[in-house]
This record gives C-alpha cells, structure tokens and sequence, in this order.
C-alpha cells in the first residue's frame, strides 16, 4: 500500500456518505496510476475503505475498465456492437488482431497495445466505433489507419 | 396475522412471511433455486413466480410478503408461462451433461424442467463455456457451466456463517461463483454449499461418481463426532457409507453440518478399523476371543469376586448400547463397576441442561473455557444467526484465551487458567445482590481478586456480574473444565429470577445419554475405577469404545492402571494406542451399523439408523456380552429393546432435581509462569476429534497447539509455526504449535483427545519449559 492512497482514500470518503461509493472513484485513481489492480491492491482498497475483500472482488471484476491484468501503453476497444458489427467492426477486429500479432484480450509482448472488445459505445452513428486509451475514434477506416494514427505515431 | 387464499384454500400467516412459506405450509410446492428461509428474501432466479388477483403481472412468491385478503394462485396457464420462459433463460447457456453429473436424478434444474420446461430451446447459438470440474477446496468442485447464479452460496458463506470465501465474479453472461483470490475455502461449514445448491454447479468430491441416487438407500441418522447431534441422512450404496448430507427438521434445525460431520463418515473403512480380535498378540476370529475372555471373567470372579471386574463406557456408543453395559454389570457380575471415559473433570446437572431454543431467545451468551467453533460448530452457527435477529446480542467469553471471534459488540474476560470458577464468582459476587447462594460463593472467596489478562476494569466485571444475573435470557456455554463451575452455575441459577439455560459443550457426545442409561457420569466414578486399577485392585477392565491413554486426563495414571489389570479386554473400532497394554482387543460395530439413540448436549435423544453391514468380524456389543454371560453360564437375555424416551419429557432426558451446592475452591495464587515456560490449557477441537478418517485428512490442522504470536516471535518461530519442545517433569515431548492472536503471552493451547496432542501428558494447568525445535536440515 502507498501512503498517498490513505489520503485519496480519505478524500473519496469526504465525498459520499457511504464507504461502498468512494470505492469506484478510488479505484480509478490508483488504477490510473498504477495501471492495473492487482490481488494485493484489491486488499488494500478494502482494508483502506473497511469493505470485505469479496465485495471489492466483485465490483472490480464487474466493470470491464478496471483491469486484473497489467494493460498496455495504449489500450484499443474495438466496438462489437450491433451498428458496428453491421459496419465491419469483426473484420476490424480481425485486422487489428493479426497486424498486432495477438489475440483479443491479450497485450503485445513489448506491452505496448492491449486490444479488448466493447459492448455499444453509444456512437452508433460513426460506426464501426474504437476508442484508444478511452479516447473515441470513429469512423475507423482501417486497421492501418488506426494503428498508424494512434499507436505508431 | 394475515390471511390469504392461495390455490382456493385459505390460511392464516404471522405479517412478513413470504408467499411460498406460506404456500409451503399448506403442502403447495412452489419451485425455488435461490430463495433460503435461513437467508432470506433475494430474487434472483424467478423460477417461483405466481399470480397474484389483481396485480398486473407474475410476482415473485420469494420476495412478496402476504397481505390481508390476498388471493394467490400457484398454477395456471399464466404462472405455467412464466416459469417456462424463466428455465428457456436458465438453460441458454446450461450443458446438456446430466448424464455425467452426480446431481442428475436428484436436481432441481432437472425436476422444474421436467415439470414446466419447454421441450426444446429455441436457441441455437454456441454456448458459453466455463470452468468445468474445478476443486474450491479438498472436498468440493465447482463447475460453473451447470450454476443458475442463484448465490445460495455465496449468501450462506458471506451473511450467514460470515466467512466470505466466495464471491460473484463478472458480469452478466460471463458471471461466476469463484473464491476469494482464487484461494481454497478453507471454512469449517464449507460442505454446505453441496447441500444448498439446487443444481449440480458444487459437488462433493468423495462422492463424485460414487452412485446414482436411484442406487441409494436412505436413513435418517445423527452425527455422532460432537454433541451437537445434527440430524443427518445417511447415503449408502451396496453395504457402503458414501455420502453425509443434512437433514433439516422444521422449526428446529436447517441441517447445516461442519465438515467434520459431513465428511468425516469413512471411519468405518479407514485402514486402521479393527476387523478380527487380537487376543494376547494373536489374531482370531471374534468369536473364539469371546471364550478366552469368558476364562479371564470367570477366574476373576472365583478369586477375586465381582468387585474386581470395571466397565469403562466411551466413543460413540448408543445409549441402547450403555444401557446393555450396564445391565450386564448388575444382572451378570452385581458388585462390578462401570463408569464413562471423560476427558474433562466437569459435570452439568441435568436441571441446568438448556436447549438449542433458548439460543434462539438469547439477550446474552457467555462461553466459559471453550471456543463452541472449535468445540461444538454448528452451535457457532446458531449463536450468528441469533445475533443476525437481535443485533443487541451480547456474547461474552470468559477463559484463558480470547472466545468470541467477530461477534459485533463481543466481550471478553480473558483469566488465567483454572481461574475461571473463581472469577465468575467474583463478578457475582461484585454485583451486588442480596442472594444467598451468592453471598455463600463470596463468603468462600475471601481475600481472592482475580488478576485478568487483557484489560478490563473493575466496572466491566460488575457490570458483567450483573449482566449474569439481571439478564432475561442468559444463555452460557461450558467446556466442562473446571469441576468448581457447577457450583457457581448452580448459586447463579439460585440468584436468578429468570430461567438460567446452560449447555455443555463437552464430550463425548453422547454422555448424558449413558447417564440416562445408568452408567455414572461423574468423573470421579471413572477416576476411582483407574486409581484402583494402578492399585492392582481390578482384574478384568472392559473398554468400551474409547481409547484409555488418549482420552484419560492423566495419561501416566491411565498407563499405570492398563499395566496393573489382569486382563484388558477393549472392544472398539481401532487399535487403542499402546496395544500392548491390552490383552484382548475385539472389533466392535459402531455409528451406522448399529441401530441406536443418542443424547445431544441439550438433553435431546435422537434415533440414528443402521445402513450399513460391520466389517469383518466386527460384532455389535450386545454379541459379545451375550457370549460373554454364556462362557460364565449365567443367562443375559435383552429380551426388549429399552425405551429410553420419558412420559413426560418427551424427545428429552428427563431433568433431574438440583442437588446441593457444593463449595468452590478459591485458586492458590499462581505462582506466575517462570520466563521461558508456558502454561498449559485444553480445548476441544472437533475437526480432529480423533476419529481417524482419510477424507478428513487434509483439513486436520498440521500444528494443533497455539501460542500468542509474541510468544511465537521469542521462540523464533515463522508466521506459519513450527514444533515446540517442551520439558517438565513428563520429560521431554513435542508438538507442533502456530502462532494464534488469540492467545495471550505465556499460554499453550492444546486440544484434548487427539494422536499428536500432549495434552494428557502434560496436565490441564501445567506449566512447562518450551524451547523451539531446530530444524533438522537434511543433506
């Protein structure tokens, strides 16, 4: 544990009432710093919020933009849903997959990329619809433009 | 109370109750996966939809509490529908493995599908696939394709025993039971998440594809490992115990079991089980051993008389079985003793004996000496739940190391050992009340003032003093340790006004169903019978069902009487330890394959069934005492079972009047444990219990002694423990100790009536030199 996380801790309690609300903000912040939430982060986050370790187990492997595993530099979300697989995202997919040489869900062996899918990103009429480091980029034209304008440059 | 119709018939409820309890109560069975009476309302599944008049859609019988003149109907073409679609959606991503899954047969998903499903999906994508036959721990998998996501589970194990070790992982589809961490569950209660879930999604691993249920035979029965008595049912296959389940009983258990109870059945088959007499180091048949033993008792009785001939009662045995002992004792050789092994000095009257009810009434539970988790744990279970419906609960412990765990708002008292007589008195004594019987304690006391080991102020003794008298439900938990404390329990109930309930957590488990039966339960009984044997005053001593050096209190005492007796003759289901002090040793039927009763500690006799055949030459009791009056040529015919149930008390023993107070010994002022030494104190500890059981083995603890983690840290001892060498006037013995926050500074905790255990070698109270063991390093 850090002791700048005792602070955090202290200041997402400051803003709600209840301890189980402070745990998302907090978790955000010290992934942002820390890049992922390990087993031993989880436990301290509960410890530090006093919330049963399982509870914070849960919530963390809920949401999908909390990651149990260390991510890239850069982490692409390609868009699976209905507008966008109409749209190609599939292909898109399958492009980036094989220009990246991995699989989705997994991360390139310099730890630069991640590449993940996601549910609707609400951009349906820019599909086929990624986002890079939660950053939107749409229209997506091709595998090599994405890579070239967001991960190469 | 409400009333309401459901299905045309009408019924009056208590307010709150949900509508499928009600249902239930009038032989409606409406389908559930997630619903738990113990667990409360969660809907999480839907498979219990109903109509309700005059609401606009299906509801949930689960989650809606009964109203004033609601009509409800269970059935229908609606309802029907309903739980139709409901199953489509459970079974999108269920496998079609029923044939190779041990729940087939006896599976609710199974069952409601049959009963509502539709014949065919309708959908025609891949499933999801997920962990498949994956162990959570040494007795249970998990196999997350089959689960329903009802979270009996997970509820159980978080809200209801309050070790969370499991957890929803995920979301949506891909939701998952898991661990916590990914860790083994490591809780006592874990196997009862077999019995909980309504799928085949967690199984028991030593049943794993052990039988079909179509192959079993069924019987109720009882655990028989501590005296909690939990009703079980006994799953057998072809002359096999293969599975222990729980056996909930409405209004008064929900059959949660500990693992020690649930999977600890194969003490019959173990390797060590006895299955042919061994007479003089000879191995015979069961039969020929019964004519040697008839010489030996009838020599004894032309040379010495009855006099010289002792029956020790032990184990597990029924209360029909003490019963046999101790008519042949009066009936065959009058003028011959018997008495019960104990391993703990104290005795409970039986007009003190509580109930599990009065748990359930409780403002205040006290534990004197023992821990009822380690000891009795399902009581454990019962005391959460009280705490669950009063918040205001108070649980108090008052021993020789910290007793009540996470109880909200808990208390301890934490005393020196064999002080904790003396110190209930005290707290009595300072509350101030004109009793006698109290006056009478404090009068004995004189001068004492109780020196405790955790902080506590005068004011806190007082008010607990007070709290034992004034409270309207008190409810006290006793380990049995200090002979003395009868007394105090017995000034306390004298001084109350209310009812004072008191429940011993003590062994054997079926020890008050002996006294019942006639055989002294006092330990001075047993104590006298051993002193005369090291005396060489007995001739033949029969063991039954125990083992003498494990189980007896002073094991240099039990070891001399063995050496002095002509002839011991034990008749049990494993070799007794140091067999060589035995001259015959028989191979007795045990649980499950004798029919018989037993009394738990709330005075309750309870009936388990025979399932299964002896092994061997394994012989139930009663053949070897007919056998043995016949080489005697004396008649011993039990002609009738004995009855042993009461006109009046019913399922209970019968209560007893109270007898006289006795005084209390004020403790001498311990001299203080000289640096370097430690003192010694006994508890309980059901998951060893000393029934050996292969199945068990990989819960039984490693280091089963405690020491406080300061102490663990002097003697250079890891996080983990090691093996302690302790030296006094027994020489020099050692056993492997963990650190136990727990534990205060200068105290050994070591559990009773174990193989590894020095307990009875080193004395209750002793205080002993330890040393930590180096390790040998090899290469």
């Amino acid at each position: 544990m850090k002791p700048k996380w005792q602070v955090w801790a202290n200041e997402a309690k400051a803003e709600f009432p209840k301890a189980n609300s402070a745990l998302l903000p907090l978790l955000h912040r010290i992934q942002t710093e820390e890049g992922y939430l390990s087993e031993n982060t989880i436990n301290d986050v509960a410890e530090l919020l006093q919330l049963p370790v399982p509870y914070v187990e849960s919530v963390v492997s809920f949401y999908s933009l909390y990651f149990q595993k260390p991510v890239g530099k850069r982490v692409i979300h390609v868009c699976v849903g209905l507008s966008c697989a109409l749209n190609g995202s599939d292909q898109l997919m399958h492009h980036l997959e094989g220009k990246l040489g991995i699989q989705e869900g997994q991360t390139t062996q310099d730890g630069e990329v991640t590449l993940l899918e996601a549910e609707c990103l609400a951009a349906c009429d820019l599909a086929p619809v990624a986002q890079v480091n939660l950053r939107f980029v749409a229209p997506v034209e091709s595998a090599d433009a994405l890579l070239a304008k967001e991960v190469n440059s | 109370m409400i009333r309401l119709t459901i299905d045309d018939r009408e019924i009056t409820v208590p307010e709150g109750t949900m509508i499928v309890d009600a249902a239930a109560q009038l032989g409606i069975d409406v389908p559930i996966y997630c619903y738990h009476q113990a667990l409360g309302p969660l809907g999480a599944c839907r498979i219990c939809l109903v109509q309700v008049e005059k609401m606009p859609k299906l509801v949930t019988g689960c989650t809606t509490a009964v109203q004033e003149g609601m009509v409800v109907h269970t059935r229908g073409a609606a309802v029907d529908k309903g739980r139709k679609g409901v199953l489509e959606f459970l079974l999108i991503n269920h496998p079609l493995d029923c044939p190779v899954c041990d729940k087939g047969g006896e599976c609710f998903l199974q069952d409601y599908t049959f009963q509502y499903g539709a014949p065919a999906g309708r959908y025609d994508e891949p499933k999801i696939h997920k962990l498949k036959d994956a162990p959570i721990n040494d007795f249970i998998i998990i196999d997350q394709e089959r689960c329903v996501l009802c979270q009996r589970c997970v509820r159980f194990m978080g809200e209801y025993v309050g070790e969370e070790q499991l957890l929803l992982e995920g979301r949506g589809v891909d939701t998952v039971v898991a661990t916590v961490s990914h860790q083994p569950m490591d809780s006592q209660f874990s196997g009862n998440v077999i019995d909980l879930c309504p799928v085949g999604a967690l199984l028991s691993i030593p049943y794993r594809y052990k039988a079909r249920p179509w192959n079993l035979e069924r019987e109720e029965s009882v655990c028989p490992h501590c005296p909690v008595g939990c009703t079980t049912s006994v799953t057998s296959r072809e002359g096999h115990v293969i599975r222990v389940e729980g056996r909930p009983v409405a209004g008064r258990n929900w059959g949660w079991l500990c693992d020690r109870g649930r999977f600890g059945y194969d003490f019959g088959y173990v390797e060590k089980r006895l299955l042919n007499a061994l007479v003089e180091g000879r191995e015979m048949s069961a039969a020929e051993s019964t004519r040697t033993v008839g010489r030996w008792l009838d020599a004894a009785l032309t040379d010495r008389g009855p006099e010289s001939v002792a029956f020790l009662v032990g184990g597990q045995q029924t209360m029909e079985e003490a019963y046999q002992v101790a008519r042949f004792s009066q009936e065959v050789l009058p003028g011959s003793r018997t008495a019960m092994v104990r391993t703990v000095e104290g005795y409970l009257p039986s007009g003190l004996n509580g109930s599990f009810q009065d748990i359930e009434r409780a403002d205040v539970v006290v534990y004197i000496g023992g821990d009822p988790y380690d000891a009795v744990p399902v009581v454990h279970l019962k005391v959460r739940e009280r705490q669950r419906a009063n918040p205001g609960l108070k649980v108090m412990g008052v021993g020789a190391y910290e007793l009540t765990r996470d109880f909200h708002g808990a208390k301890n008292f934490t005393v020196k050992p064999q002080h904790q007589a003396a110190f209930l008195a005290y707290a009595l004594a300072q509350a101030g009340t004109k009793s006698q019987a109290v006056e009478h304690l404090a009068s004995q006391l004189g001068t004492y003032v109780p020196s405790l080991l955790n902080p506590v102020t005068p004011e806190e003794i007082q008010a607990l003093g007070r709290t034992l008298l004034e409270s309207e439900h008190l409810v006290l938990l006793w380990d049995g340790k200090e002979p003395e404390m009868e007394s105090v329990l017995l000034a306390l109930r004298a001084a109350r006004e209310d009812a004072t309930e008191v429940l011993p957590t003590f062994g054997p488990s079926n020890w008050r169903g002996w006294e019942r039966a006639g055989i002294p339960a006092h330990f001075a009984s047993l104590q006298t019978i051993i002193d005369d044997a090291a005396q060489g005053k007995i001739s033949v001593l029969f063991v039954v069902g125990a083992d003498l050096l494990r189980d007896y209190p002073d094991r240099e005492q039990a070891r001399r009487a063995l050496e002095r007796v002509d002839h011991v003759v034990q008749v049990g289901l494993f070799l007794p330890e140091e067999v060589q002090l035995y001259h015959a040793v028989v191979p007795g039927a045990g649980w499950s394959e004798v029919y018989g009763t037993y009394t738990n500690m709330e005075g309750r006799m309870q009936v388990a069934m025979a399932t299964v055949q002896p092994p061997g030459q394994a012989r139930p009791l009663r053949t070897y005492l007919n056998s043995w009056a016949h080489a005697l040529k004396k008649s011993f015919v039990l002609e009738s079972e004995w009855d042993p149930f009461d006109d009046d008390s019913g399922d209970f023993v019968p209560r007893e009047s109270l007898p006289e107070l006795r005084p209390v010994t004020v403790p001498e002022p311990s001299p203080g444990t000289p640096p370097g030494s430690l003192r010694v104190v006994g508890f309980s500890l059901v998951m060893e219990g000393g029934m050996p059981s292969e199945i068990l083995a990989p819960r039984v603890p490693r280091f089963p002694g405690r020491i406080s983690p300061q102490d663990a840290a002097r003697l250079g001892f890891s996080e983990q423990g090691g093996e302690l060498q302790l030296e006094g006037t027994m020489g020099k013995i050692s056993v492997m100790v963990a650190p136990d926050r727990r534990i205060p500074d200068g105290i050994l905790a070591l559990p009773y009536g174990i193989h590894g255990s020095p307990l009875n070698q080193l004395g209750e109270g002793a205080s002993v030199k330890a040393v930590r063991l180096e390790e040998v390093s090899l290469g």
